[in-house]
């Protein structure tokens, strides 16, 4: 379980008077009447974009909602996710690491993973460590593998190249196959998966990949042959790849 | 629960001059030219039943923000586990299904009269609708009101009177297709009974027969237009002529049935050919169901006017599809599907 000890510096940073006073009387609260604080946030508290820092990229009511849920008992926390709406899936995904018991929700999170709602996916997704830290493999490579499918950005994702294996660098070639077949591509950094995994058939794919008209392509290659050669080497390199590419155009 | 398909024509109500009865037939399939620059609200419309070509359609037709209200099925429920996960993809998956097209979706949660009748089952979902009608976006209790006018029916609708009023949302209320007029009558003294202002509550399926009573007790009068068993926008235009615009609404209703999700952009360019000022037109087709519905707290126009704002976490990982209103489109003219 991860510490809210930020959350709620946070939020004493940035939350109105009249805000801290009306969380103050929600955390008086337990059970039901709390799960319904949870509901009511947007109410009473801003969308207040948090610009930098731990949070960068959330918003106030998200970090309320957080603090709320690490405070509530298993089943109301379940409730909650069975009726949430859009924004509260994608508070209570993101309070997921700061449960008391974060184990215990990994069917949640999963859950997160096979939504069809962005937000939601991303909330798991995205700077999120409960992937990393409770997620299997076969979890983890689901999880990747989609970010690619639907070509997300998989830099996002905390644990990415800690968490790589062979089982996801073979998946990457397949479905790298597939593409091709079809005439697409795949995201030039994703190739950043493979190098500790190198075998023939990644090998051949590399050769290929050094081959392509795309530049992002061909740098993609490059470095991983240089990871090959000289592991360690190219931390950092793989940054230039990390811009949205468009798929269709091979 | 919002028709009977019997496919009986309207009755003859066409009080337009000749001239504009046949220019209204000429413009057929390009009506559009009568509405640019339109922007429409639907604030009745079931889109869980409808496909992405309708809501591509209500996005080219300009409708940019709309309001599903909790209904029937068609299939009737059997444990409060359909009711929760309908509830939830009203706020949840539906919501982000039109996003994915520009257009804002609302809903209003409520127990509705048909199913009201399955008592055990009715009172589960009023332990479960405080929850629901809390959520954001959530603009009201609907639909509720009468079916069969059944004891039980009157039950949950008081019932649900009661959880609009303590959280001070609007009320839409769906009114009975057979013996309507008493229906609606009846409807409409439960709420003043209630203390519920008129001006929070929105009668629909309103018809001639029905308008004039509605709106001199000062609620809210919606009119769906629904080929073959409710209003005609034909006939719409004449009440709008009568009666002007104040209070008065127009929807679709389009659902699982034979319906017409551009009921609203039809009827705003039949309007126009018949010289209906353009005010009056987005009083009725926008305005005035946006005004009764913000009444909770939940709408602000800003929102959707100039197309939707882009989530935070999509424009933190900037390469989403789901940017609003920049949702890949297909050529439905393309014999090639790529």
């Amino acid at each position: 379980m991860k510490t809210n000890i930020n959350i709620i510096e946070t939020i004493a940073a940035l939350a109105s008077e009249a805000e801290s006073n009306w969380l103050v009387e929600q955390k008086t609260l337990t059970g039901k009447a709390l799960a319904l604080s949870f509901v009511k946030v947007p109410r009473f508290i801003s969308k207040i974009n948090i610009e930098s820092g731990e949070f960068s990229g959330w918003t106030l009511d998200q970090l309320v909602r957080v603090d709320i849920v690490t405070q509530l008992d298993e089943a109301n926390v379940t409730a909650l996710f069975e009726t949430a709406e859009m924004q509260e899936a994608v508070a209570l995904t993101r309070s997921l690491p700061y449960l008391p018991n974060p184990s215990s929700f990994l069917l949640r999170a999963t859950d997160a993973v096979r939504s069809n709602m962005g937000p939601v996916f991303d909330a798991i997704a995205f700077g999120n460590t409960y992937p990393k830290d409770y997620f299997n493999e076969a979890a983890w490579n689901q999880l990747v593998l989609k970010c690619i499918f639907n070509d997300k950005a998989i830099h996002q994702i905390i644990g990415l190249d800690e968490r790589a294996n062979q089982a996801l660098a073979d998946t990457l070639s397949d479905f790298a196959h597939e593409r091709w077949s079809a005439g697409r591509r795949v995201p030039s950094q994703v190739w950043r998966l493979v190098p500790r995994f190198i075998n023939e058939s990644l090998r051949s794919d590399i050769e290929k990949l050094a081959l392509s008209k795309n530049p992002r392509d061909v740098v993609a290659a490059s470095l991983v042959k240089q990871e090959v050669q000289n592991p360690g080497s190219t931390h950092g390199l793989w940054q230039e790849l990390e811009e949205p590419e468009p798929i269709y155009i091979v | 629960m919002c028709q009977e398909h019997k496919p009986i024509g309207n009755p003859s109500h066409f009080e337009g001059t000749e001239q504009e009865k046949s220019t209204a037939h000429a413009v057929d399939g390009t009506f559009a030219q009568y509405t640019q620059g339109m922007k429409f609200f639907d604030p009745h419309v079931h889109m869980t039943s409808r496909t992405t070509d309708d809501y591509q359609a209500l996005a080219d037709a300009g409708v940019v923000a709309l309001i599903e209200p909790a209904f029937w099925l068609g299939q009737p429920r059997t444990g409060l586990s359909s009711f929760k996960d309908y509830f939830a993809s009203l706020v949840g998956w539906e919501r982000f299904r039109s996003s994915q097209f520009g257009i804002k979706h609302y809903c209003t949660i409520g127990l509705n009269s048909r199913e009201a009748n399955h008592e055990a089952l009715a009172e589960q979902v009023m332990e479960i609708l405080p929850l629901f009608l809390q959520k954001e976006g959530v603009v009201g209790v609907g639909e509720i009101g009468f079916d069969d006018q059944t004891a039980a029916e009157e039950k949950y609708y008081r019932a649900q009177l009661e959880l609009a009023k303590e959280m001070n949302l609007p009320v839409q209320v769906h009114t009975p297709h057979r013996d309507k007029k008493k229906g609606t009558e009846r409807s409409m003294a439960i709420a003043l009974e209630h203390g519920i202002a008129p001006n929070m509550v929105i009668i629909d399926h309103n018809n001639e027969e029905t308008v004039k009573s509605v709106l001199d007790q000062g609620f809210y009068a919606a009119f769906t237009i629904y080929p073959f068993t409710k209003m005609g926008n034909e006939r719409m235009v004449e009440i709008v002529k009568q009666y002007g615009p104040e209070r008065i609404m127009v929807n679709s209703a389009a659902d699982w049935g034979i319906s017409d999700p551009l009921a609203i952009p039809k009827t705003a360019a039949l309007m126009k050919i018949k010289e209906v000022p353009d005010e009056h037109i987005r009083l009725v087709t926008y305005q005035n169901a946006l005004d009764a519905f913000a009444q909770s707290g939940q709408i602000q126009e800003s929102d959707f006017i100039n197309g939707l704002e882009i989530d935070q976490t999509q424009k933190f990982n900037g390469n989403t599809i789901l940017r609003g209103g920049q949702a890949p489109r297909i050529n439905k003219d393309s014999l090639i599907i790529r």
